[in-house]
């Protein structure tokens, strides 16, 4: 049985990728994002996004999404405000985490159907 | 008469002095002195008077007898003599020392009468002296040569025990130690030190000392000008008498004399072969001893000096002999204990770990082995401080290039040797050791390393090759076993784990399998196969292919294993492999299984405790010996049923009885009843095996149904979350409720636990959450309780508790000891 302290760091390879969409550093999240594994998926995606112009966060292979998978995307979207960088959640049209997210209220605008369309909204 | 019969001439002899008493008196052979009672002389013979160069008149009258002797002999005379007289009127030998005219003493002995006058009284006493001066000085000789037997006796017995000691001295040390304890009992030395030569190093060793204060306690080369390399050139004995010889011949000496306060030396070279011919002997040490007095050493002991130089150096030659044939027995000792040990361990890693332990410390500090094997290497060291990795680089890359070992010298900077690990002309890889710089047998000792790398890289090549075919068959095995067990079907959930034997075995035979036969009847085996290894592995393959080929909609189990008889005809591998076979009707929820020399499956139903399946049990495939009548047998099944179906591995163990061992299975398994599915077999195995499973470990669980209530405990960790919604969700989706409501129920029921381990245990990892979710009617009740001391939600949290609140239709806090949380939410899109 897998043993492990909460603050030993995992390889994220399995929840999160990465990709480039035109200008949008693109953030592949799948599976399921909760407390045993926000934080270090939260590092592996900060890595990435820190001196992005523009980012997108494609949520839609993850198959379930608690708060702290809530606050690491608060967080995220928080800093690239903050910066003056857009960025956007692609949920679809249903899903775990699109329920998440729209019962903790974030903003409509944060919200995308579909990857393409999703980074033509952030194109050059 | 003469007895001879010859004639008697005595009555013819007329001696010449006959007739002249006097002159006989004054001349006698022997002293005469009459003196009066008190000793006063009164009349002296001319032959006393010539002895002692007294004048007649100087005596007579004015001395007496007492006056002539020296001091002693006058206590002497009063307490002995004069007493003596007085008693018994006559004294014999008296030996006393007269005083000359001139002052010089002449040694006598003397024999008096005292003469008695007619009442008794003392008159005159007559007094003969005998002159004792050569009997004295022969008495004195004797005396010394008496004492000079009894010290050559003595340096005999010293250099006896010496002897004895240096038979029994078994080591060069050993024969040092004996050596330099000679000089002080035999020749009463004042202290004694002993430099031996070192043949490799060109260098006189400084090895014992009686007294390492004195003397310049260094070790020298042998070329050294100094007064012991000097005598080990030379091979003679040298005695360097005093300060000023030292000073004239051996410098470094005389300072060295001066600083301790030595006065005499005495350098012995300790030699081996022909004492006659110099030019013949081997000098392979001097002994140094030294008296604080100047010492004048005899011819005697000159010789026994001599023999001692002579007895130690065959010592120390035997020692040396013997260390060498020591140190060669321990070499071929370690040469053979290290392969023993070597072929003890069969995985690479665990060999190469192996040889640098075997290694550092028995015969090097620090020992490392690198081998080019994947695409990272392998590296092991062993003993510290490691060396200097660029040197070490530098040295790997020259041996493996000229694959040849390369010797770490004097003064080397690095001081590791490298040699290269060989095996079928290919250089597998290096060992490198840092020995400590060896004193002798340079030679023996690089053969040995060499033999050493040679072993080793046998040993290495063939645990790489084993290694190798070892991947082969995990891959093997690994990919059978991967293989789509059925899943995602609200009916069943399956859940199977692997575990191969700890101890670097081979792979097992064990196998799982899980698949449909037709779309409501579900087949489940576990099986084992005799042997381990790529073999086993590629059996367990067919077996497992030909199960899946066997089971249809109308054999059953029984039928199942006949044709697995029949299979084993043609693959004599799989023979006496053992199986566990059952079918479920999903429909029926019935169970109909066999067993074919495997152990009982293990089936908990929803009421009641577990049980082991006992029923239709035969023995194993192709058995010639066993019963190969195959039955089955049919259970029905409630749903939430579990069923266990495991390997040998998980119940045996070297200290506990098998039966113990279905006890302690049933009873853990009746424990987990409450655990999630997922992770329930890898539980199970951890909980029964822990770290010591020597066997593999081959398990499958299969959960028929959906329960009517899911009830879980969880340790307060955040994975046991995930592993609850695995289950969660299929129970949610066995009781057809629909995805909205699933969905909203799981991320509630997930913040609610993660709430119970953050704020109600704050992480600790003993705490233990219960779950229940029950459906009531038209309603999901979920109850989520822990018993931690519960704080209030930080800020982070509170996301969760709104979460919540969204997602449920009611939500209920109750905290008394430790929180309850109960939530319920209506089917169908409520919220």
């Amino acid at each position: 049985m897998t043993e492990r302290r909460t603050t030993d760091r995992i390889p994220t390879d399995q929840w999160v990728t990465f990709s480039k969409h035109g200008v949008a550093e693109t953030v592949h999240l799948k599976g399921e994002i909760d407390l045993a594994n926000a934080n270090d998926i939260g590092r592996a995606i900060v890595a990435r996004t820190t001196l992005a112009d523009a980012v997108l966060i494609d949520l839609t292979a993850v198959s379930f999404l608690d708060s702290a998978g809530v606050r690491l995307l608060d967080l995220i979207v928080g800093e690239l405000d903050e910066r003056g960088k857009p960025i956007r959640l692609v949920v679809g049209e249903r899903g775990a985490a699109r329920m998440t997210l729209q019962l903790c209220a974030f903003r409509n605008d944060l919200f995308a159907i579909d990857l393409d369309h999703a980074a033509e909204e952030l194109g050059p | 008469m003469s007895e001879s019969g010859g004639p008697d001439v005595t009555q013819e002899l007329r001696l010449p002095w006959d007739d002249d008493p006097e002159d006989l008196y004054e001349h006698a052979p022997c002293g005469y002195l009459t003196t009066l009672p008190d000793g006063t002389v009164v009349r002296v013979n001319e032959t006393f008077l010539t002895w002692t160069g007294y004048e007649r008149a100087e005596l007579v009258g004015h001395r007496r007898f007492r006056d002539l002797l020296t001091p002693g002999c006058q206590i002497y005379h009063e307490t002995h003599y004069a007493p003596l007289l007085t008693m018994q009127s006559e004294v014999h030998e008296i030996a006393l020392d007269v005083v000359c005219a001139d002052g010089s003493r002449v040694p006598v002995l003397v024999n008096s009468v005292l003469e008695r006058a007619a009442g008794g009284a003392p008159r005159v006493i007559r007094t003969m002296v005998f002159n004792a001066t050569e009997r004295r000085s022969y008495e004195n000789e004797l005396l010394l040569a008496r004492n000079n037997a009894e010290a050559s006796d003595k340096r005999v017995q010293v250099l006896q025990q010496i002897v004895a000691d240096l038979a029994a001295a078994p080591t060069e040390a050993e024969v040092a130690e004996a050596v330099v304890r000679a000089p002080q009992p035999a020749f009463q030395a004042t202290s004694a030190s002993i430099y031996l030569t070192d043949a490799d190093r060109d260098e006189l060793v400084a090895v014992a000392s009686t007294d390492p204060t004195t003397g310049n306690w260094d070790d020298m080369p042998r070329g050294s000008a100094r007064a012991v390399a000097e005598v080990a050139r030379r091979g003679d004995l040298h005695v360097v008498h005093n300060l000023a010889e030292a000073a004239e011949h051996f410098p470094d000496l005389a300072a060295t004399m001066t600083r301790s306060g030595r006065k005499t030396v005495v350098l012995l070279p300790l030699t081996t072969g022909p004492a006659e011919d110099q030019a013949g002997v081997t000098v392979l040490g001097v002994l140094a001893f030294s008296f604080t007095e100047e010492r004048r050493l005899s011819d005697g002991e000159l010789r026994v000096i001599r023999l001692l130089g002579q007895q130690a150096g065959q010592a120390l030659d035997r020692a040396r002999l013997y260390d060498d044939l020591r140190r060669r027995e321990e070499r071929a000792e370690f040469l053979a204990a290290t392969t023993r040990a070597l072929d003890e361990e069969h995985r690479l890693l665990q060999r190469s770990r192996r040889l640098v332990e075997r290694v550092a410390p028995s015969i090097a500090d620090w020992a490392g082995v690198r081998l080019h094997v994947g695409s990272a290497g392998l590296r092991e060291d062993a003993g510290g401080p490691p060396p200097d990795p660029d040197l070490l680089a530098d040295r790997i890359a020259e041996a493996t290039a000229a694959v040849k070992p390369v010797f770490a010298t004097d003064g080397d900077p690095l001081g590791c040797t490298v040699l290269p690990l060989t095996a079928r002309g290919r250089v597998l890889g290096t060992l490198a050791v840092r020995m400590a710089a060896d004193r002798r047998g340079v030679d023996a000792e690089r053969a040995f390393l060499v033999d050493l790398a040679d072993r080793a890289g046998l040993a290495l090549e063939n645990a790489r090759l084993y290694e190798q075919e070892r991947a082969i068959a995990q891959s093997l095995q690994r990919s059978l076993l991967a293989a789509d067990v059925p899943g995602n079907d609200p009916r069943f959930t399956v859940e199977t784990y692997y575990q191969a034997g700890g101890q670097d075995l081979e792979v097992g035979g064990d196998w799982f399998d899980a698949f449909l036969i037709t779309p409501s009847k579900l087949a489940v085996v576990v099986g084992d196969v005799v042997g381990r290894g790529l073999e086993a592995a590629s059996t367990m393959g067919q077996l497992r292919s030909a199960i899946r080929a066997l089971a249809t909609g109308e054999n059953g189990p029984a039928r199942l294993l006949e044709g697995l008889d029949r299979f084993c005809q043609r693959v004599e591998s799989a023979r006496m492999a053992t199986v566990v076979y059952a079918e479920v009707d999903l429909e029926a929820n019935e169970l109909v299984y066999a067993c074919a020399g495997h152990l009982p499956p293990l089936l908990h139903q929803p009421a009641g405790a577990a049980e082991f399946l006992m029923h239709a049990r035969s023995g194993p495939l192709g058995s010639r010996a066993a019963d190969l009548r195959r039955t089955e047998h049919r259970v029905s099944l409630g749903p939430g049923s579990r069923l266990l179906l495991y390997t040998d591995g998980l119940i045996e163990r070297r200290d506990r009885p098998i039966d113990r061992g279905f006890e302690v299975l049933n009873r853990t398994f009746s424990r987990l009843r409450g655990a999630p599915m997922k992770g329930l077999t890898a539980g199970l195995a951890d909980t029964l095996v822990g770290r010591e499973h020597a066997d593999d470990v081959c398990l499958l669980c299969l959960t028929l149904g959906a329960e009517e209530r899911l009830e879980r405990s969880l340790g307060a960790d955040p994975l046991q979350i995930t592993l609850l919604r695995s289950d969660l969700r299929a129970w949610l989706l066995g009781h057809q409720v629909d995805q909205n409501c699933l969905n909203a129920v799981l991320l509630a029921c997930s913040e609610a636990v993660a709430n119970a381990i953050e704020h109600g245990y704050r992480n600790d990892p003993f705490g233990v959450v219960d779950v229940s979710a029950t459906l009531t009617g038209d309603a999901v009740e979920i109850r989520v309780a822990d018993r931690g001391s519960w704080r209030g939600p930080g800020e982070s949290r509170g996301r969760g508790l709104t979460l919540i609140e969204e997602c449920m239709d009611e939500v209920l806090f109750d905290r008394g000891e430790g929180t309850t949380v109960t939530m319920r939410r209506h089917r169908g899109d409520a919220a």
